[in-house]
C-alpha cells in the first residue's frame, strides 16, 4: 500500500504530496552509489600516490562526475524522482569524504610503504 | 548476475591488479635507487579503466529509481481499502442448494 508523505511546508503553500516509499529507496540507492564510489576513487588515489591536497581535489571530482552520472540516471528530470536537488547533488559527499581517506591512506600504505 | 555485478568485478580485478604492479614498480625503484614520482603509465591507464568500470557499476547496480509523483501511470493504487462498508458477512448464498459437480458455464 502506497503511504503519501507530506513533505512540509507552511499553512498557506500547498503541501505537495509524495510517495514516500519510492522517495526512501531513490535515496538509498544514491547513498549506496556514493559510497561505493567513494571506496573506489580512495583506492585509486593511494595508488596513484597522491599526498596531500591533490587527494581531496581527486575525490571532489570524482564526486561530481557521479553527480553528473546520477543526472543521466535519473533521466535529468528531477521532479519525477525526487524532492529537491540537494539529493542528488550535494547529500552524501560529505559523508563519504570520511570513507575515501580510510581507503585512501589504506591503499597507499600498502602498495607504497609495506 | 547482470552485467553491471560483472563490470564491478573486472574494475575491481583491474584495481587490484594495478596495484600489485605499484609494488613491483616499488621494487624495481629501489633497486635503481630512484625517487618515485608517479606509477608507470600503462599502470596509470590501468587504474583510471578500473575507475571507469567501477564507476558505472557503482551507477548502474543499486535499483533503479522509481516515480515519486503521486499521478504517474505507475504508481496508480488499484486496490480498495479494507471498508467494512463493502464486506457481507451474512448472505444468503448457503440456503442455496451447493452442488460439488456443479461446473461453471463458459
Amino acid at each position: 500500500m502506497a503511504a503519501a508523505a507530506a513533505t512540509g511546508g507552511g499553512i498557506s503553500a500547498e503541501v505537495p504530496i509524495l510517495h514516500s516509499e519510492n522517495l526512501t529507496s531513490n535515496v538509498k540507492s544514491i547513498y549506496y552509489s556514493r559510497t561505493f564510489l567513494s571506496i573506489i576513487s580512495g583506492v585509486v588515489a593511494g595508488i596513484w600516490g597522491f599526498t596531500g591536497l591533490t587527494g581531496f581535489v581527486f575525490y571532489f571530482l570524482v564526486m561530481m562526475v557521479a553527480s553528473l552520472g546520477l543526472l543521466v540516471k535519473a533521466k535529468f528530470s528531477i521532479n519525477t524522482y525526487f524532492d529537491s536537488w540537494n539529493r542528488i547533488l550535494i547529500e552524501g559527499v560529505f559523508g563519504g569524504l570520511m570513507s575515501f581517506v580510510l581507503f585512501w591512506t589504506f591503499a597507499y600504505d600498502i602498495v607504497h610503504i609495506f | 548476475m547482470g552485467i553491471g555485478h560483472v563490470l564491478g568485478v573486472l574494475g575491481g580485478a583491474l584495481l587490484a591488479h594495478a596495484a600489485y604492479a605499484t609494488v613491483q614498480y616499488h621494487a624495481v625503484l629501489k633497486i635503481t635507487e630512484e625517487e618515485f614520482s608517479r606509477p608507470p603509465m600503462d599502470v596509470m591507464m590501468q587504474l583510471l579503466l578500473g575507475l571507469a568500470l567501477c564507476m558505472w557499476a557503482g551507477l548502474a547496480v543499486p535499483a533503479k529509481f522509481l516515480s515519486v509523483l503521486p499521478h504517474s501511470e505507475e504508481n496508480r493504487i488499484v486496490s480498495l481499502p479494507a471498508n467494512l462498508d463493502f464486506m457481507i458477512f451474512n448472505h444468503r448464498g448457503r440456503a442455496l442448494p451447493s452442488d460439488d459437480d456443479l461446473k461453471l458455464k463458459t
